[in-house]
């Protein structure tokens, strides 16, 4: 490689860091901006020019946020549903991918274009029917039917069957001459091949879960059985709605979903990537 | 007690019949190999003997227990794959405990087991390792060790030498051979290798077009073939093929090449159109004029023998091989005769008929 070429690589690299930081900086300003304002007096927040720091900065609204509203309920209602959610839906989709995947029985085909054609079904389309479900179901304003509607994630199905279509034939077949059951082939081999999909589906569905709004908010009417997203937009008082205080409430919500972001970075991306390539 | 008996087994895919009506008896303690091309049927077969592929037709008997209907753990059988399938997340150790596990044998038994096989394959150092960290080799010991660990009636091979390179594969050949000889048992090899199946086997069951072309011991095969294909397929440098045409005068049979000489030999045809063929090792290099003339084309030195490819006049290739220090060179002509012994006539059918 002559230097000319070199020297323009790290050019053209040069270009591409600016534009990474550019775009970072687009993104992460609403997130500053937010937690900055939440630490903000009420006043300051409104004011009609932008200022990048508080000018008296204040911990009154999440002292507000954590003494005044039922957030201490409103977590633990997220964390049980989100949880819940996580576990049954990747349990049942792990089974039901393997079938898909590995299990030649009547009505596999049929199966498998159900669940293709439903992941082309928007949840919003059913949310009436979920409503009307729960409702009769007498499930409002309960942890199991903020859960059971969200147990719907074909991805989550479709992303197994695609990496257990990829276990080679071989392992299998020396799982059959090693007398393993099926329940065995799967739980020793199929999914301990595959722990890095297990763990990235779950993390997504955590927090596909935790953010999860529309449903929650239809589901519950009880402020104590809010999940902390729906939660969140009960910080008002009989005065009306303080942005601060909103803000600062906010921040608290998000707060877990930020940690596994940090704590599983790498899983993170490429369990959006793996269902990304298919939810295009 | 560990023979294998196959009566008339047939195996189709979705309609296509690929294996129709093979009957074969492998011994107790024999080492038989499957030696075929690619897509003649040895891998179809050896499945079948294992469980992994269903038997439509026939009979299967491992160790005089009737097996076609048993699932592939159940039948005494091991198998050795070509890709070892070694279970990535498990150690040496517990590749090698799965399958015993499995049917619930004591843990001092498995523990045994392991240790003897790790003994037996010198691997005791390498059983906490996960199989990525071993090299090629060590990792086809671990697939032969999960096999042994299981004491089967039979041990089945397919193409198990094909992933390792050139010099560990022969040194692997050598102590398979070894094992079996110290182990006693029963064992299928599948391989398209001819080098490999005349080292190892007691007996080659050629294939070709998913049907038994010949089955013999190796010198049985490679002296007496039963077809052109298993003379071509079978040794190498491979066998010379010419045309020829066979006359006999005053009760004297004389095989007339292309090139118009004449080699006396005596074999039971009638007067015809044939293939002559014969190996290189029967064609001889003469100092004085012989049987027939060729012209050297390339000459290959290998140290202890040399390889002399000829052309005779009328465009016939032919090799012959001559001592280490042969002093041929391309473009010279060569005097050459022919052991008359070790000449083999096919006639259209490609049946092989061999000279008295
Ligand atoms: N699962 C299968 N489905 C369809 N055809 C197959 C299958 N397995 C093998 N065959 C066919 O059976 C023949 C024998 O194959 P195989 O036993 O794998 O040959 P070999 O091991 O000698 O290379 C081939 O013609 C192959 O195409
Ligand atoms: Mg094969």
């Amino acid at each position: 490689m002559t230097p000319t070429t070199v020297r323009r690589i790290n050019w053209v690299g040069g270009i591409f860091t600016v534009l990474t930081v550019i775009i970072a900086v687009l993104w992460a300003f609403p997130i500053y901006w937010g937690i900055v304002s939440s630490l903000k007096p009420e006043d300051e927040v409104v004011r009609p020019y932008i200022e990048l720091w508080p000018e008296t900065l204040t911990f009154r609204h999440y002292w507000f946020a954590l003494t005044q509203t039922q957030i201490g309920s409103w977590y633990i209602n997220s964390v049980v549903t989100a949880v819940g959610v996580t576990v049954l839906t990747v349990s049942t989709s792990l089974f039901a991918g393997y079938a898909i995947s590995q299990l030649r029985f009547p009505g596999r085909t049929v199966l498998w274009w159900l669940i293709l054609a439903s992941f082309m079904v928007p949840t919003q389309v059913l949310i009436i029917n979920h409503f009307v479900l729960m409702a009769n179901m007498s499930l409002l304003n309960s942890w199991a039917g903020i859960i059971l509607p969200q147990l719907i994630h074909p991805v989550i199905i479709i992303v197994y069957k695609q990496f257990f279509d990829q276990v080679p034939k071989d392992f299998r077949e020396a799982a059959a001459m090693d007398n393993a059951s099926e329940w065995n082939v799967l739980f020793k081999i199929y999914i301990p091949m595959n722990w890095g999909v297990t763990t990235a589906l779950s993390i997504v569905t955590f927090i596909w879960a935790w953010n999860a709004f529309l449903w929650p908010f239809l589901a519950v009417t009880r402020t104590e059985m809010m999940t902390i997203t729906v939660g969140i937009t009960q910080v008002y008082d009989a005065f009306g709605v303080y942005y601060a205080q909103q803000l600062a409430a906010a921040v608290l919500a998000g707060i877990p979903v930020a940690l596994a972001y940090l704590l599983f970075q790498r899983k993170v991306t490429q369990a959006i990537t793996l269902s990304a390539g298919i939810k295009g | 007690m560990s023979e294998i008996r196959l009566n008339n087994v047939s195996k189709s895919f979705g309609g296509v019949q690929v294996i129709d009506g093979i009957s074969l008896e492998i011994g107790s303690g024999e080492l038989v190999v499957f030696l075929g091309p690619s897509g003649s049927g040895k891998s179809t077969l050896l499945r079948m003997i294992a469980g992994l592929e269903t038997i439509d037709g026939g009979t299967l008997t491992i160790g005089g227990k009737r097996s076609e209907h048993l699932a592939p753990g159940q039948r005494d059988v091991a198998m050795v794959f070509q890709n070892y399938a070694l279970y990535p997340h498990m150690s040496v150790r517990e590749n090698m405990a799965f399958g015993l596990k499995n049917i619930r044998m004591a843990t001092s038994e498995i523990d045994r087991r392991v240790q003897d096989a790790a003994r037996i394959l010198e691997m005791d150092a390498l059983l906490d390792r996960r199989p990525a960290q071993l090299s090629g080799g060590q990792r086809q010991r671990v697939a032969i060790g999960r096999a042994i660990v299981k004491e089967p009636a039979a041990f089945l091979f397919d193409e198990p030498l094909s992933n390792l390179d050139a010099a560990l594969r022969v040194r692997t050949r050598v102590e398979l051979a070894e094992l079996h000889q110290r182990m006693q048992s029963t064992m299928v090899y599948v391989t398209h290798d001819q080098t490999e199946a005349m080292t190892l086997a007691d007996r080659i069951v050629i294939l070709n077009n998913c049907r038994i072309e010949q089955i013999g011991t190796p010198m049985d095969v490679y002296l007496y073939p039963s077809s052109r294909f298993v003379a071509g397929f079978v040794g190498s440098p491979g066998m010379n093929f010419l045309k020829a045409e066979l006359s006999a005068t005053d009760g004297k049979q004389i095989a007339t090449l292309g090139n118009g000489s004449d080699v006396a030999l005596s074999v039971d045809l009638p007067p015809g159109a044939y293939e002559l063929g014969i190996r290189p090792e029967a064609v001889q290099v003469r100092a004085t004029p012989a049987a027939t003339t060729g012209k050297a084309a390339v000459v290959e030195k290998l140290g202890d023998r040399t390889l002399v490819h000829l052309h005779l006049d009328d465009g016939t290739s032919l090799t012959a091989l001559d001592g280490g220090r042969s002093e041929v060179k391309p473009g010279d002509i060569v005097h050459l005769d022919f052991d008359i012994s070790q000449l083999h006539l096919f006639d259209s059918d490609g049946v092989a008929h061999h000279a008295k």
